[in-house]
């Protein structure tokens, strides 16, 4: 854990953060809105106090209530990762812009973010599918789609598996796996 | 009366009518981005050709649309998606320990660094202390495995050139490792080895045996077996200066691991991020400046001697003492968020897991670096030959179980 490399983060994104940072191990996570996401990124990648020139991951996360982006960046300012979670996007259209203007190589991994969760990622020249097939209206990864070996929601149950959730909004409710609220991280 | 005969199975004209298997390299559909619509947009004197996905030179079932100009490649569109098996979501509907062998046959020629990746972050999950015996084997097996690796992409590199002898030369080293992994694990590929807070067995005569043996004699047989390639004229000429990367371009597509450091940059995540027992062990990060593709196959060639260096380490420092950390059956980590990255033989395999209590994960990602190389294909390929294609992406050594997920 690198309390300085927080104290400096707290102290230049300190207005634009959803939430305080947070470490564990060997991770510093911040919080963000999608709006923020290109000033942020811009800032950690050319700022040379920062030097964050190199990104690491890119994913996307469904928590069941909205859609997140996460980024993990690494430094040599710092012995941690970074994690940035974008946090809030709506699951019935998440929204978020596209950073192939600072690393053209996201863009394979916004393609499968997108596939898999359907995150659009505004900017991304070529933001079509990359696993799945062309005609495919499902986002696998997503917690409102089951596997067919879910019992409790197999076909017997009547429920369709291969396709299912055609939109985010016609998803039940109950359906998603939900965190037991003893259990919940204030965070989720 | 007349009987309908049905045309038998090796009737000639029953394939004929089929159309099975035949693709298509223009999509049947309007074009769904600025890219596609570009891509597929024929310029003067240019045409499609469709590679795959049964290409013997695709290192597994990969589909690639060139678009040509006479023998010259003007752009190419990989399509994938042949190999997926969406280990992600069957990892997030098993539980802790049966992910380990969901992610094994990820890049199916280096198991142990993808078991390596999930396991590191369950256990920063968990805060599992690994006891110290475990990560050396760890690292032991691990390096093992990256020689094999290693030694794989060679021969593959010279088949995809047409040469057809080296890959019978390396394939003698890689059997004899898988060989002594198989009497360490079990397994001659999917080693399924590692688990949560340590290894499965510990070590065993017959594989110390074998160790001891390809030890004694594995310098020596690998200069032999690269002096095949190193040395030959016409090998060297044909890869210098063939699908050359800068060091900025290489950080903007994500590159790691060889290709990443094959343009000049020491980032390995053994140094960068540490991780195991790496900081205690002496060996160095081979670098080369040209970014082509002989310099991407040299420097595999150095890291196998570093990882040579490493075993030898392994070997005399290995301390006693159990190989698992006490850990219940089921698994119930905190709530919390864990990533994780190991420097594998293509680049960083990464690993990031959400846990929200109960013994699934709630969301598991595994990050790649065969995919992210393969995108660079097309930045790579620009006025090069058709042939080339199959070197520069077999110099990056993408293994499709990998990009496919």
């Amino acid at each position: 854990m690198d309390r300085r490399f927080k104290a400096r983060l707290d102290a230049r994104f300190g207005e634009v953060l959803r939430g305080p940072i947070r470490q564990r191990h060997d991770e510093t996570e911040m919080r963000i809105g999608p709006g923020d996401v290109v000033p942020v990124m811009t800032a950690l990648h050319d700022d040379p106090a920062f030097r964050f020139e190199f990104l690491a991951d890119l994913c996307g996360v469904d928590t069941g209530d909205v859609m997140q982006a996460v980024y993990h960046l690494w430094s040599d300012v710092t012995p941690d990762w970074l994690r940035i979670i974008v946090d809030g996007l709506s699951r019935d259209d998440p929204r978020v812009p596209s950073l192939t203007f600072l690393w053209k190589g996201a863009e394979w991994m916004e393609r499968e973010a997108y596939d898999m969760f359907g995150i659009i990622f505004e900017g991304n020249r070529d933001l079509r599918r990359i696993y799945m097939p062309p005609d495919y209206t499902s986002f696998p990864l997503r917690k409102d789609f089951h596997l067919p070996d879910d019992a409790a929601r197999s076909p017997g149950g009547g429920v369709r598996h291969m396709e299912q959730a055609h939109l985010p909004t016609d998803t039940p409710a109950a359906a998603i796996r939900r965190t037991p609220a003893s259990r919940q991280l204030p965070s989720r | 009366m007349t009987t309908t005969r049905r045309p038998s199975a090796d009737d000639p004209r029953v394939m004929l009518d089929q159309e099975l298997g035949v693709f298509e390299p223009v999509p049947p559909y309007p074009p769904r981005t600025e890219r596609e619509a570009e891509f597929y947009t024929l310029g003067d004197g240019e045409m499609f050709i469709n590679m795959g996905p049964q290409h013997p030179s695709t290192h597994g079932v990969l589909r690639v649309v060139l678009k040509i100009d006479g023998e010259n490649v003007v752009d190419l569109d990989p399509v994938l998606g042949y190999l997926h098996r969406g280990v992600e979501k069957l990892c997030e509907n098993a539980d802790y320990h049966q992910c380990i062998s969901q992610v094994d046959p990820l890049e199916y020629v280096s198991s142990l660094f993808n078991e390596w990746g999930a396991v590191l972050s369950f256990e920063k999950l968990l805060d599992v202390q690994v006891p110290r015996r475990a990560e050396y084997i760890r690292v032991l097996s691990a390096e093992l495995n990256r020689v094999a690796s290693h030694a794989l992409f060679m021969g593959w590199m010279a088949l995809d050139l047409g040469g057809l002898t080296p890959i019978l030369w390396s394939f003698i080293e890689r059997d004899e490792i898988v060989e002594m992994l198989a009497s360490l694990t079990g397994q001659r590929m999917l080693f399924n080895y590692f688990r949560i807070g340590g290894v499965n067995g510990d070590l065993n005569h017959d594989f110390m045996s074998r160790l001891g043996n390809w030890m004694s004699r594995a310098t020596e047989q690998i200069e032999a077996n690269t002096g095949l390639l190193n040395e030959n004229e016409i090998f060297v000429r044909r890869m210098r200066g063939l699908g050359t990367i800068d060091t900025p371009t290489a950080l903007r597509m994500c590159f790691t691991g060889p290709n990443l450091r094959a343009t000049g940059v020491p980032f390995d995540i053994r140094r960068a991020h540490p991780y195991s027992v790496y900081p205690e062990l002496d060996f160095d990060i081979p670098t080369r400046d040209e970014g082509d593709c002989l310099a991407r196959y040299l420097l595999r060639v150095d890291e196998v001697k570093q990882s040579l260096r490493i075993i030898d380490q392994c070997l005399h420092q290995m301390p006693d003492g159990p190989i698992m950390a006490k850990l219940p059956r089921l698994l119930r980590p905190r709530p919390g968020r864990a990533y994780s990255a190991v420097e594998g033989p293509r680049g960083q395999y990464a690993t990031y897991v959400m846990s929200d209590g109960t013994d699934q994960p709630y969301r598991m990602r595994i990050h790649d670096p065969s995919f992210i190389h393969l995108q660079s294909v097309g930045l790579l390929m620009e006025g090069n030959l058709i042939a080339d294609t199959m070197a520069i992406m077999a110099s990056l050594d993408p293994i499709m179980g990998g990009v496919d997920k």
